[in-house]
């Protein structure tokens, strides 16, 4: 059923809107339009705008240049408010629930609760509570806990949040940024219902999503962005899904960095022994790193590539499997046996696991081990200071003089730089990096890159899970692609390549190799 | 800090400037109380048990774990040091030892229910303070002990030494030890990484729950001989002890805004706690009204939390620190500052009073 093709009035027409941040454009001349009763498909990989174009939207980016306009008015761009009031509404990937509370307390959380004489009128909140769970297409009770519903159910209550009726502002346009991401598949086809009783209403709907099957499944039309620019905008019932796949990665293809031609491709004995681990998302997963390797993780958010080292290090729970370094076993859940062992693990965030904020660079450098420079009574700072000073010149951190500051006041690429420091400094037989130039500056991205290399020169066996194939690309002689928990692809130097990662992430069978 | 070079040092020093202000506006209207040798030893003797419990709770809160059971542990031992000595006829020395290995025991069951039964430090410290007072009952049959009368007792904290009595002494070097500890060992540096990051510093393979642990039966112990240097100054009471509680983390909040703003740090503790006693005595010379006491202590606590609060969210606004790092209160090691609230409004988990409450280190402490 293709309810939007005809609609007639237009939800949403975006024309031409620019975005750059420090000189690097994000959002190049895009424009888009959504019909009433549409559900508009947004994809393309990750760092394509998406993400940018949507918080346009909710008035959170400025753009530079552009024009928005809610069901034929304008928005005063940069306005929270002025989204809300034309019409805009959002459900995020987080979905913004508390799970400890109630349907009805979490729907009447932001638009308040009716009352009578200041106390809550239990019977009136059930009745428009179930209204609005209706509306979504759900059919679950209004007085159950949040925390007890499956995913789809919870994210069905967030859109019932959204929608709820507000006598100042209608709902013209609703937003669902990645909605599916973590949903397991029998799941999904009852969102896609309810997202089908949504547009029923005369909505227009957004779907932000990585699942190209429920491209098919929901959309009326999709439109595709690739590095800040929309490719295309395409009829869903004219396309295949190999042909969405292509106006996603492009043809653009893979030129080899000079970046990878340095690697001697002359490995040593295994070093890292990945048997059968499983936990979160992971169902089960094997594979060696040798000595001198540099191997990197591909897949897709929820796919189980994010956590993947975590579990390994020892920072997520491993619920089966064995690690070993070097020959030796390492415990689940240790960091700190881990590191003994000679591995190394940079987390993905430096704001909630990777960094100290407000404790000086210095601190945050040498934490890992103070051996070098203390006795149990004593730490002998002016040595600290020396070798903290020499790893601020080595890796260029700016200010160079900055080994006292709070970590916090550093910029994003030189706080990874002073972490990149920590580990390096422990000189690890194994060296995990999360997302290791997550927010970070070309400069700091090169030169970061350049420095993984050196020790993997060096015999050090690297491994970086990255959502930024190009990164993959130019750093990986080898890159382990998951999929679902699994390991789908494990791709060697001629097969790495933009578009080999991105089939086998997506999940296709269309072309590349398997 | 970083915007202009001359600098008087308002934001690190305001403390000491204050002290100043004090200094000349009393001096001025009291010269002769005010301006007095005896005044300085009385202020310096008076707040010495205070200052003490500011310093106990110091390594815990850099931690990030709250020790409440501080007001009460600190009864329980002034009694049970003066009733081992008069009732039981244990030596004064042992007395003393037994008295701080219970304190020390207090630390080690505070640690257990935290680390191991995963109880924030805030909900456990507070039920063992309860349960210390039980206990306390249980010693004294409610009955205020008899104090102990040998000069040699009261003569341990009330002896003096270049006009100062004893137990100014004991506190300053208790203030350099601490002070080495967490400045100048290695242990201390991990103790402030727990607290500033509890994630990232079990992922820099800290045993995070070993540091909670430690923190709180050093918190245990120099409460317990805060107790026993009250019991030798002023003599056992029944309770006195709650009534110190919250001048203990006015002085060690307002002394985290000092010296080493954002950090909970040794002698911005007790220079915070000899500036509120200068106010305290020198509007005592004026006035005598006794309620200013907890007044001044209650509105430097608030004022001292809301200047760090304010602080951070400047820097924030400023854009000093990272955007994408300013939600994370990063006064985190100082549990319970900040209202939890993101710049753009979303709520953050850490660095909060819901962080500390919710504080969780790991389950596998040594």
């Amino acid at each position: 059923m293709k309810a939007g093709d005809p609609t007639g009035s237009a939800a949403l027409t975006v024309s031409d809107v620019s975005k750059s941040f420090a000189g690097r454009p994000v959002l190049s001349d895009v424009s888009l339009s959504v019909s009433s009763g549409e559900v508009h498909a947004l994809v393309g990989e990750n760092g394509c705008g998406k993400s940018t174009l949507i918080k346009v939207l909710s008035g959170y980016h400025e753009p530079d240049g552009g024009e928005v306009r809610v069901a034929g008015l304008p928005l005063s761009l940069g306005s929270a408010k002025s989204s809300y009031q034309l019409g805009c509404r959002f459900v995020h990937q987080d979905l913004g629930l508390i799970d400890e509370s109630s349907v009805i307390d979490n729907i009447l959380m932001n638009t308040g609760f009716p009352t009578r004489l200041g106390t809550i009128r239990t019977g009136a909140a059930r009745r428009t509570v179930a209204e609005d769970l209706q509306r979504a297409g759900l059919s679950i009770k209004p007085d159950v806990e949040v925390g007890s519903l499956s995913p789809a159910e919870k994210t069905g209550v967030a859109v019932a949040k959204a929608l709820r009726p507000d006598p100042d502002s209608e709902a013209k346009l609703l937003v669902l940024d990645e909605p599916t991401a973590t949903l397991p598949e029998g799941e999904v086809t009852r969102l896609l219902e309810m997202i089908r009783t949504v547009t029923a209403n005369g909505i227009g709907v957004i779907y932000v999503t990585h699942r190209l099957g429920e491209v098919f499944d929901v959309a009326d039309n999709v439109t595709v962005l690739r590095n800040g620019y929309k490719v295309a905008t395409e009829k869903v019932s004219a396309l295949t899904r190999p042909e969405l796949i292509n106006l996603m990665i492009g043809h653009e293809l893979e030129e080899i960095s000079q970046e990878r031609e340095a690697i001697h491709l002359t490995h040593g004995e295994p070093t890292l022994k990945v048997g059968g681990i499983a936990g979160g998302p992971i169902k089960d997963i094997s594979f060696t790193v040798r000595a001198g390797e540099v191997v990197g993780i591909a897949g897709i958010t929820g796919s189980g590539a994010e956590s993947l080292l975590s579990t390994i290090f020892g920072g997520a729970p491993r619920a089966a499997g064995s690690v070993e370094v070097n020959g030796a076993q390492v415990r689940a859940e240790r960091p700190d046996r881990a590191m003994a062992a000679g591995m190394a693990y940079m987390p993905p965030d430096r704001k909630t696991a990777g960094g100290m904020l407000e404790l000086s660079a210095r601190e945050n450098l040498t934490i890992g081990s103070l051996g070098p420079f203390s006795s149990p009574f004593w730490l002998r700072q002016a040595s600290e200071k020396r070798e903290v000073k020499g790893w601020f010149k080595d890796l260029n951190v700016q200010p160079p003089t900055g080994a006292e500051n709070q970590l916090g006041t550093f910029s994003g690429g030189n706080q990874q730089k002073v972490l990149f420091a920590k580990w390096l400094r422990l000189k690890p037989s194994v060296f995990l990096l999360d997302e290791p130039t997550q927010g970070v500056d070309i400069g700091a991205k090169a030169l970061l890159h350049r420095q993984l290399l050196a020790a993997g020169e060096e015999g050090m066996a690297i491994v970086v899970s990255s959502t930024d194939m190009d990164e993959l690309v130019a750093l990986c002689e080898r890159v382990i692609v998951i999929r679902d928990g699994l390991i789908v692809a494990d791709l060697r130097r001629e097969e790495v390549s933009l578009s080999s990662i991105s089939r086998n992430a997506l999940g296709t069978q269309a072309g590349g190799s398997v | 800090m970083s915007r202009g070079k001359i600098n008087f040092g308002f934001d690190r020093f305001s403390g000491l400037y204050v002290w100043a202000l004090f200094i000349i506006v009393f001096g001025a209207l009291r010269p002769d109380q005010f301006l007095s040798m005896d005044n300085v030893h009385l202020i310096a003797s008076q707040q010495a048990i205070a200052a003490m419990l500011g310093l106990a709770i110091l390594m815990p809160l850099a931690c990030g774990a709250f020790d409440l059971s501080i007001g009460a542990n600190v009864n329980l031992a002034a009694v049970l040091v003066t009733i081992l000595q008069v009732r039981d006829g244990v030596p004064m020395v042992p007395a003393i030892l037994i008295t701080v290995a219970v304190g020390a025991l207090i630390g080690i069951i505070n640690g257990f229910i935290i680390v191991k039964l995963h109880v924030s430090s805030f909900i456990a410290t507070l039920g063992m303070a309860s349960i210390i007072t039980a206990a306390q009952t249980i010693v004294t049959n409610n009955l205020e002990p008899t104090p102990v009368l040998s000069t040699t007792w009261t003569g341990l904290t009330q002896n003096t030494i270049f006009g100062f009595q004893a137990i100014f002494l004991y506190l300053l070097v208790l203030a350099v030890i601490l002070w080495w500890v967490l400045e100048h060992m290695p242990i201390g540096r991990y103790i402030y990484a727990v607290g500033s990051n509890t994630e990232a510093a079990r992922l820099s393979g800290l045993r995070v729950g070993k540091y909670t642990w430690i923190s709180l039966i050093v918190s245990g112990a120099i409460t317990s001989l805060a107790g026993v240097a009250y019991a030798s100054l002023s003599g056992p009471s029944l309770t006195f002890g709650q009534a110190l509680l919250l001048p203990a983390y006015a002085a060690a909040f307002l002394g985290s805004t000092q010296l080493k703003p954002g950090r909970f740090n040794v002698w911005g503790t007790v220079i915070a706690v000899y500036v509120l006693a200068t106010g305290v005595q020198g509007i005592q010379y004026i006035t005598s009204v006794q309620w200013l006491n907890d007044v001044f202590n209650g509105c430097a606590l608030i004022l001292a939390v809301s200047f760090a609060v304010w602080r951070q969210r400047a820097k924030v606004e400023r854009g000093t620190i990272e955007e994408d790092s300013g939600g994370d209160s990063p006064i985190s090691h100082a549990p319970g500052l900040g209202d939890g609230k993101h710049p753009d409004g979303a709520p953050s988990v850490g660095g909060t009073a819901v962080g500390a409450i919710r504080h969780e280190p790991s389950p596998d402490a040594g």
